[in-house]
């Protein structure tokens, strides 16, 4: 057989040229996608004098830790920061995966009677929504979230996209034996989410909560909007927030050089891309723990049956 | 039916469970406008600062006795202002007191988000319209009415040419002679043959003398000298092509940067690596920059300072009609700007603690003021009676009085267009400008060849139109004045 190998190749293997050019294909894609990272790693690794000289630069004249001294520098700032932001993003979160599967459970079991109605309800907000003045208003002067955590939370927990998209995993691949057995056993309803739809239904909730949580991390608008206390900025907002405030001086040179002393604070090139890695970083570090699931929830608006 | 019953309860026990709320609210709300102290929230621009509750506190002893009110100053960091601002406004939030500006604040007030105060000036603000220069009252009225406190400082914009003072000396150049933009040839020249780490010209538009409609960019303006009635193109005038052709000439010499047109780079002062930049000065402008530079800066005018709409509109604290008591708010602007204690302490923080004062009032920072207490001193009021620092001339507010009555009204102050009628020319017009002004006005490309196009298109795109509609509008005004 060995020495027919040329003539009758394994048919589940790729032809040698066919797999270099997709090798290299797939490498330079990577590469363009880590990339834009590495060079963020070392801008924030250059000294400002390069920067101000030479320009970002792939190899800088000269290294510099200063940025991550800047850093260090504003530490009181920044943990809280990284608090606001791990609490918003593991709590809402949690409240997130649980109000979307709760929702999408209900609407997706025959047995509930006004599953088209809510059904409908979840899904007119993907076409029309309130727009942002009405919501301002909800949240500040209805529910009076203005200026607490709960307004970084709340306005993300539920979202129609998600539902539809748990509706349509529970419908697939819960089978409504299972469901019905367990009745018959005499569990509850609680019961048979928790034990049976729960652990069933762990890849599609896992990406959820993966989405939930990017979503939540990377979310800075609704500090944005609801936030003016210095203590509840998240990590995301406080980026924003320098790079607004260098477009600001630029645009704004008359009042920058006025009253320097105001802006002279605010960071140089190099400590705005330490922080971006700083921000990055968990991010970063917590994908591999949902990747399993996630390759497997991909599936999920494909046909299984 | 039963169960569609139930559902129905359910949902009306929600509804009316969510009115009361609401209801509730505004019941609690309409306390406090006679005897209890009120609570003035005042919202401004600025990162905020730790000790700001700490300095507030001794506002609050301070004017309870004089006013029966307190307030509480929330600050917006400055990227988030426009947009946090605007969602405030619109959704009808209640406050009291906003800082705004330019044309957020023209545009705020012809929609009714701010409170006429030209009645409370005469009563509650009495002291206060007394203290004020009248050519910034004048000047902010929108349709005939004041809606807001201006900051009193200067009044005028004068546009100035600022050179780096070592080089100047060290090629011992006449700046006295610098009038208008061909006078730099000589030294543009000089620099770029012998300074090779300078940059001849920080990147700036060039100089043009007119009163502009919008802003720079839109060609509506009316000239400050000659037929001041007649709204114009003045990217048809032979002066605007004579000046790009000067810009033009300096961008081939290699005077401006290549990427002049497209580039975000601000100039900042402390990088001295430039010769000559453009910027608007105010009395000892050149002071402030030279200290923030820590080089030397001397500045040569343009042109003779002038009193426009964005130069009365540059900080203006406005009461909001979401305002639950209006009076109370107008009485604490009114002690604002007048009562230098006051002033000093939302500005500087508290003696001994933020800075400290000699016999002369004259006062030095501590390091508290820069770290737990730096606000912005033109957004919040008064000028004049504000302490002088150590190196700040003696008769400083003296020459911003002297600025302020040297300077010529510009023709269309207090004029606001209102641009509803021709909406979408002029969204067709500003995506035309914005392609071709930077442009031109940095010198990037030749104006023989693309001012003429430019003019072309614009043409096209109505802006006759526009000219017509700015024109009756402006005589409309003018009649009324």
């Amino acid at each position: 057989m060995k020495t027919m190998g040329k003539k009758y190749r394994d048919p589940q293997r790729l032809h040698p040229v066919v797999n270099i050019i997709v090798t290299v294909l797939l490498g330079i894609l990577a590469i363009a996608c880590i990339f834009p990272f590495i060079y963020v790693v070392i801008i924030s690794l250059t000294s400002e004098q390069s920067i101000v000289k030479n320009g970002f630069q792939l190899i800088p004249e000269a290294w510099s830790s200063d940025a991550y001294q800047y850093l260090w520098s504003m530490r009181g700032q920044l943990f809280r920061s990284y608090g606001v932001s791990i609490f918003v993003t593991v709590v809402g979160t949690a409240i997130s995966v649980l109000m979307i599967t709760f929702y999408a459970y209900a609407i997706s079991r025959p047995q509930f009677q006004y599953r088209r109605f809510f059904t409908m309800l979840a899904f007119f907000t993907m076409l029309f929504s309130g727009g942002l003045v009405p919501m301002y208003i909800v949240v500040t002067q209805f529910l009076e979230l203005k200026d607490t955590v709960w307004a970084l939370i709340l306005p993300l927990t539920m979202n129609a996209f998600y539902i539809i998209i748990m509706r349509t995993f529970f419908m697939k691949s819960v089978s409504e034996s299972i469901l019905e057995s367990a009745r018959i056993d005499g569990a509850s309803e609680w019961r048979i989410f928790f034990q049976i739809i729960f652990p069933l239904s762990l890849p599609g909730i896992a990406t959820i909560a993966l989405f939930s949580t990017l979503g939540y991390w990377n979310d800075w608008f609704q500090a944005l909007l609801y936030i003016n206390d210095p203590n509840l900025v998240p990590l995301q907002s406080l980026l924003m927030k320098i790079e607004a405030n260098l477009e600001f001086m630029r645009e704004n040179m008359d009042v920058a050089n006025m009253q320097q002393s105001l802006f002279s604070t605010i960071p140089q090139e190099s400590a705005k891309m330490a922080m971006v890695v700083i921000a990055t970083l968990p991010i970063a570090v917590s994908y591999p723990f949902f990747q399993k699931y996630f390759i497997s929830g991909l599936t999920i608006g494909g046909v299984k049956e | 039916m039963k169960k569609k019953l139930g559902f129905l309860l359910a949902l009306f026990v929600v509804i009316g469970f969510i009115l009361t709320a609401c209801g509730d609210e505004e019941s609690t709300a309409d306390n406090g406008s006679d005897g209890e102290t009120y609570e003035i929230k005042w919202y401004t621009v600025g990162t905020p600062q730790p000790d700001t509750e700490k300095v507030f506190e001794e506002v609050n002893d301070y004017i309870k006795d004089k006013i029966n009110a307190t307030v509480k100053m929330t600050q917006i960091d400055w990227g988030d202002w426009d947009q946090k601002s605007q969602v405030m406004i619109n959704s009808g939030e209640p406050f009291d007191i906003i800082f705004t500006n330019g044309t957020n604040y023209i545009q705020n007030a012809q929609k009714g988000a701010f409170v006429a105060i030209d009645d409370m000036l005469d009563e509650e603000g009495k002291e206060l319209k007394e203290e004020i220069n009248p050519t910034l009252l004048e000047g902010i009225k929108v349709d005939g009415k004041i809606y807001g406190v201006p900051s009193n400082k200067e009044a005028a914009r004068q546009t100035v040419y600022s050179f780096n003072k070592r080089l100047v000396d060290k090629y011992d150049f006449d700046l006295s002679k610098v009038k208008r933009l061909e006078d730099l040839e000589p030294m543009l020249k000089v620099i770029k043959e012998n300074e090779p780490n300078i940059t001849p010209m920080a990147t700036f538009n060039a100089y043009l003398p007119y009163d502009y409609i919008f802003n720079n960019e839109m060609p509506f303006a009316i000239p400050f000298e000659g037929n001041t009635d007649e709204v114009i193109n003045h990217f048809e005038s032979d002066l605007t092509m004579e000046t790009y052709k000067t810009m033009h000439q300096y961008f081939n010499a290699g005077y401006l940067k290549q990427d002049a047109a497209t580039s975000k780079d601000s100039w900042p002062m402390d990088v001295e690596n430039w010769f000559v930049r453009m910027g608007d000065t105010q009395p000892y402008a050149d002071l402030v920059w030279s200290r923030a530079a820590k080089y030397e800066i001397v500045s040569v005018p343009a042109e003779q300072p002038v009193t426009i709409n964005d130069s009365v509109s540059g900080a203006i604290q406005a009461i909001s009609t979401t305002s639950d008591n209006p009076e109370k708010a107008m009485e604490f602007l009114n002690l604002l700007n007048t009562d230098p204690y006051l002033r000093n302490l939302v500005d500087k923080g508290i003696e001994d603690v933020h800075y400290t004062k000699n016999e002369d009032d004259v006062i030095e920072d501590l390091p508290a003021r820069i770290e737990r207490y730096n606000v912005p001193t033109y957004s919040l009021g008064n000028h004049f009676i504000l302490y002088l620092y150590e190196n700040d001339p003696k008769d400083k507010w003296e020459k911003f009085q002297e600025f302020n009555d040297s300077a010529m009204e510009a023709p269309t102050l207090g004029f606001h267009f209102n641009s509803d009628p021709i909406r979408t020319e002029l969204a067709a017009i500003t995506n035309i400008s914005n392609e071709f002004y930077p442009a031109l006005a940095t010198g990037s490309v030749d104006p023989e060849e693309y001012l003429p196009k430019f003019n072309k298109k614009l043409k096209e795109a109505g802006l006759d139109k526009v000219i017509q509609e700015i024109q009756s509008q402006f005589d409309e005004w003018k009649a009324t004045e």
